[in-house]
């Protein structure tokens, strides 16, 4: 395989599970900018824990995942039942303060970045792993009654509350359970580039996972993997002169998607006419 | 006699056959050098990037018109990095598993992220726009430029204490970015030695007004002036020291990679009198250095080369020498011991003409390389001095 093909296909991996991690919370109109400070914090623990602590890998990688989940816990607590204007707020802050954080503190390496971390063996693997047992996880949750629930919340709120449904409760779960999956992003982010820098943990990653989200399609969590490969590792196949467009592109295809298509590609719809008609053949 | 012969005939054969074999092992296997060069041509040092691209492909376009590189025509491919890092990496990996060896990347950021991932597969690169600090870390698989910076700066900086011995307080403005803080911390040594006190001044990055900060420096009672910050900052802190009625220019001194066209376009007639160091002596008068000088200001309004300009220059022509003494195939199939190759003779190359100066290299380090001191009068640099 060649090395061009597994950063393609390492960054894809990493953008599926970014994207996953703002998609469920999305299930209940949770717009969860929260999860890029998460994905900041574990990345930049990861390097510290790697290089200048010597934790081995598998340690590492299981206290971002539940440093990811407390996290978003613990904000999840905090906010309590807030409209999805405020969540976006609550996110952006927290990735404000925490690039301020990263960009001031020596320790973290500051503007120029943290550097050196080393590689694992098999990380694509790894990574392979992870992403099963996230789809798994997600595809219970979506077909389960905590799933029909979430889709009741985002349909209409009030009829949530009417029918005995705890927005709020389900909503900070599922915030908690995007935190996990964007800590074990950082996680897996900080071991397979091997640095780290305060810049790509922006409103930049926002806009992409944004456009992976609402292109794929919202509503389930396939159309994520579709987009985050076209759109997350793509870009790295281009040539050099085409992907510098890359934010134009991203730009002009969202804009389109949302006026052509607002539910975004891969819609339950339009899962359902292809499962049909594979049982058809 | 005829079984003599036979022999002889058979022995030429035998000859011609294995010098045959050899030829062919040392023939070129490739239609056209190409060399990556992965380069910052987006983002906020732009302008930086774009002209040593150019210098990189004048070079080639150079190389080219007198014959090319073993027969072949040389390509610069331009792998823009902008000044992230993750797009760094991602660059390399596109030229990592091919290329004979990879120019850049640019800035010391995308050095830190890619180079790894470049020395991991056996890929040596050359970041020569960065300072020692920066490209040693990845020794063999990188080259120095420079020698290191407590080395190099602190003469300039004694140079320009001599020159105004009046100095005996500057405050040095840093801006923390990339081998900006290791090079502020040589200036002091330099000015240190000529028993001149510095105190140093942080920059923000992302700030665009400088009144509080210059109101802050001016209460220091400061005697020299250092800008040790992106060209567009530094021109704007003049501008402020000039409307605040500082009077002796000539102590102000602006670091060599401040020596971009924002400095002179957003500095103006405020810059005229000031100290200014870099590492390439406009004066020169080596043929190839005017012939490049006069292209290069027709290439950008009239404006002289920039404090890198000539790097990338140079190093498309020690990567031409490198194909040529070592006689590079571009065998894929030789890839790995080619790529060692160039990495080995460029590391130790013995008085390697640069358009600029000759100099030798021992394991990726310069034996020695001047930097030069002027002050600005009407627009243009003029040379007041200069180091070894």
């Amino acid at each position: 395989m060649s090395t061009t093909f597994n950063y393609f296909i390492g960054f894809s991996f990493i953008y599926i599970l970014m994207a996953w991690a703002i998609y469920l919370p999305y299930r209940v109109r949770d717009l969860h900018f929260l999860t890029v400070a998460t994905m900041a914090v574990t990345a930049y623990f990861s390097g510290v824990a790697a290089v200048n602590w010597g934790w081995p890998f598998y340690l590492v990688l299981i206290s971002g995942i539940l440093i990811g989940a407390l996290l978003s816990y613990i904000v999840s607590f905090l906010i309590g039942d807030v409209p999805t204007f405020t969540v976006v707020i609550v996110g952006i802050t927290f990735i404000f303060i925490t690039k301020t954080v990263i960009e001031n503190t020596d320790y973290l390496g500051g503007t120029m970045g943290f550097f050196a971390i080393p590689t694992v063996d098999n990380i694509l693997l790894i990574m392979t792993g992870i992403i099963l047992f996230i789809s798994y996880l997600l595809f219970m949750i979506d077909h389960s009654q905590l799933g029909r629930a979430a889709s009741v919340i985002f349909a209409d709120k009030k009829m949530a509350y009417s029918l005995g449904i705890k927005p709020k409760r389900i909503g900070k779960l599922f915030q908690t359970i995007s935190g996990g999956i964007a800590g074990s992003a950082g996680v897996l982010y900080a071991y397979f580039t091997g640095s780290l820098f305060p810049d790509f943990f922006s409103f930049h990653l926002v806009g992409t996972l944004m456009t992976i989200v609402f292109i794929g399609g919202y509503s389930t969590m396939w159309g994520i993997v579709f987009s985050a490969l076209l759109l997350g590792g793509v870009p790295i196949l281009l040539p050099s002169a085409v992907s510098s467009w890359k934010n134009l592109i991203y730009g002009v295809l969202l804009v389109s998607v949302i006026l052509i298509k607002p539910d975004g590609l891969v819609t339950k719809k339009f899962l359902w006419k292809l499962k049909n008609k594979i049982k058809g053949m | 006699m005829r079984n003599l012969f036979k022999i002889f005939v058979f022995s030429l054969i035998v000859v011609l056959a294995f010098s045959g074999v050899s030829f062919a092992e040392n023939e070129v296997e490739v239609d056209k050098w190409t060399i990556p060069f992965l380069n910052s041509v987006t983002g906020p040092i732009a302008s930086i990037g774009e002209y040593m691209s150019w210098s990189a492909e004048y070079a080639a376009r150079e190389i080219n018109e007198n014959g090319g590189i073993r027969g072949k025509d040389v390509e610069i491919k331009i792998y823009d990095t902008g000044v992230e890092p993750d797009k760094g990496i991602k660059q390399m990996s596109k030229v990592v598993d091919d290329a004979l060896v990879v120019m850049g990347p640019v800035p010391e950021a995308v050095i830190m992220a890619a180079v790894p991932l470049a020395a991991r597969n056996g890929l040596f690169s050359m970041p020569v726009s960065t300072s020692y600090e920066y490209a040693q870390k990845y020794f063999p698989w990188t080259l120095s430029w420079y020698p290191p910076t407590d080395e190099k700066l602190p003469p300039i900086t004694e140079l320009w204490a001599e020159k105004n011995p009046e100095m005996k307080t500057v405050v040095q403005f840093v801006e923390k970015w990339a081998a900006w803080p290791g090079m502020a911390d040589a200036h002091q040594i330099g000015l240190e030695n000529k028993n001149v006190e510095v105190i140093n001044i942080e920059v923000p990055q992302n700030m665009v007004t400088f009144d509080s900060l210059v109101v802050k420096a001016l209460s220091k009672k400061p005697d020299g002036i250092l800008l040790t910050t992106n060209s567009n900052k530094a021109a704007k802190i003049i501008k402020q020291l000039d409307d605040r009625g500082w009077q002796n220019k000539e102590n102000i001194l602006v670091f060599s990679s401040a020596d971009d066209t924002p400095l002179y376009t957003t500095g103006g007639k405020a810059l005229e009198g000031i100290s200014i160091y870099n590492y390439i002596n406009p004066n020169s008068d080596n043929p190839r250095w005017l012939e490049f000088k006069k292209e290069y200001k027709k290439a950008h309004d009239g404006k002289n080369p920039g404090s890198l300009a000539t790097n990338y220059y140079d190093a498309v022509y020690m990567i031409k020498e490198a194909i040529e003494n070592k006689k590079i195939t571009g065998d894929p199939d030789k890839l790995k011991e080619e790529r060692k190759m160039i990495r080995d003779y460029t590391r130790n190359v013995d008085n390697f003409e640069g358009i600029q100066l000759t100099w030798d290299m021992e394991e990726g380090i310069p034996d020695s390389k001047g930097a030069f001191l002027f002050k600005i009068i009407n627009g243009e640099k003029k040379l007041i001095g200069e180091v070894e």
